[in-house]
């Protein structure tokens, strides 16, 4: 019985460790790099919380959400965050999260994926692919890195006065790097 | 002997008394504004002009060193020193104040794009408590700057009204020494 019990929490311990995935926040960054007046600027959000199911053995089974509390964005200015937080740019007060949810991940090269989801921000929510870059850690764990890049015009970002893409441009680079431990 | 410096010298001379004042009143518009794209716009420009009074700085001490005009004629030995002194901050303060805002602005995080086409190198890595530093120095920089260029305007009118020797002359294309 001992035995059984033994190996009933090894099993449970192992698929545990294949599915969810803890995550060190100190570790991991979500950020952005917007070009202003052509200069890339990066910024970031302070918080925001992630939910990793993946197996490296089955990727397609894996699940990526990302919660992202857009009223921490770090814009490099403290009147960059007043602006950010306002409704022409995010609306926080309607709108305080921002989410990514996985539909699909896809294996292209060793270490290298698709990930599939949907992108959800401002109240608007668009399909989102993004190459990521899973490296094992020792130990156990998973460094997650991967960028993609978004048009802020699809999410109503920045409108009115702010439209105007040479000031602060269209495009911008959304980059994220995610500590993934057992 | 030539009366008058090189119009690239004169050019110069003016160019960047110009830049300079466009700079301050950029920066002091600056402080009342509230964030918009004219703020950001702005920005950019008093960072590309200040970049090209130091770009050009260079090239000013090239000109003035093979320039012909003995800038010491009808001197006194004290007075050459005193204007060595002078000319020799001015420019040192033309080279500091920008440098400092360059600092400022790569300690804050956003760096310098000339005319938002040439990318400079980040002097320093982001830092908050250092921005603030460089932002500090680059403030009182100026008032040193403003002040010598207050006294240095003030030599070039003594020397044009009281010592009526040509100096200011040289300078401007069409203005003859006092007789």
């Amino acid at each position: 019985m001992k035995f059984i019990g033994l190996l009933v929490l090894t099993l449970f311990t192992l698929s545990a460790w294949a599915q969810e995935w803890k995550v060190d926040y100190a570790k991991s960054q979500v950020g952005f790099v917007i070009k202003q007046m052509n200069v890339p600027v990066e910024g970031g959000f302070g918080r925001y919380t992630v939910k990793a199911t993946f197996d490296a053995a089955k990727p397609e089974l894996g699940v990526f959400q990302v919660d992202i509390d857009i009223a921490s964005i770090d814009t490099g200015s403290e009147e960059g965050d007043g602006e950010a937080r306002r409704p022409a740019w995010f609306d926080t007060a309607r709108f305080p999260t921002a989410r990514f949810l996985s539909n699909s991940i896809k294996r292209e090269a060793a270490g290298r994926y698709t990930v599939s989801g949907d992108f959800t921000l401002k109240g608007r929510t668009r399909p989102l692919n993004v190459p990521v870059v899973l490296t094992p850690q020792r130990g156990g764990g998973w460094l997650v890195s991967g960028r993609a890049t978004l048009k802020r015009s699809h999410f109503d970002i920045g409108g009115g006065e702010w439209a105007d893409p040479s000031v602060v441009a269209d495009d911008l680079e959304a980059r994220f790097k995610l500590l993934l431990k057992p | 002997m030539p009366q008058r410096y090189r119009w690239p010298t004169i050019g110069l001379h003016w160019l960047t008394l110009a830049l300079i004042v466009a700079a301050v009143v950029i920066a002091n518009i600056l402080q009342d504004m509230t964030l918009s794209p004219q703020k950001l716009k702005l920005y950019s420009w008093h960072k590309w002009i200040g970049i090209t009074v130091l770009f050009l700085l260079p090239l000013r001490l090239l000109l003035r060193f093979l320039d012909p005009l003995d800038h010491r004629a009808g001197l006194t030995a004290l007075e050459v020193k005193a204007s060595a002194a002078v000319h020799g901050l001015l420019y040192l303060l033309l080279a500091v104040v920008p440098l400092l805002g360059w600092l400022h602005s790569s300690a804050a995080g956003f760096p310098v794009v000339w005319f938002g086409v040439l990318p400079l190198p980040d002097m320093v890595g982001k830092d908050k408590a250092l921005a603030e530093v460089f932002k500090e120095l680059h403030g009182g920089s100026v008032y040193l700057l403003l002040m010598l260029v207050v006294l240095h305007a003030a030599a070039a009118l003594y020397h044009h009204h009281l010592r009526r020797d040509g100096v200011l002359a040289r300078m401007i294309p069409g203005l003859h020494k006092k007789t």
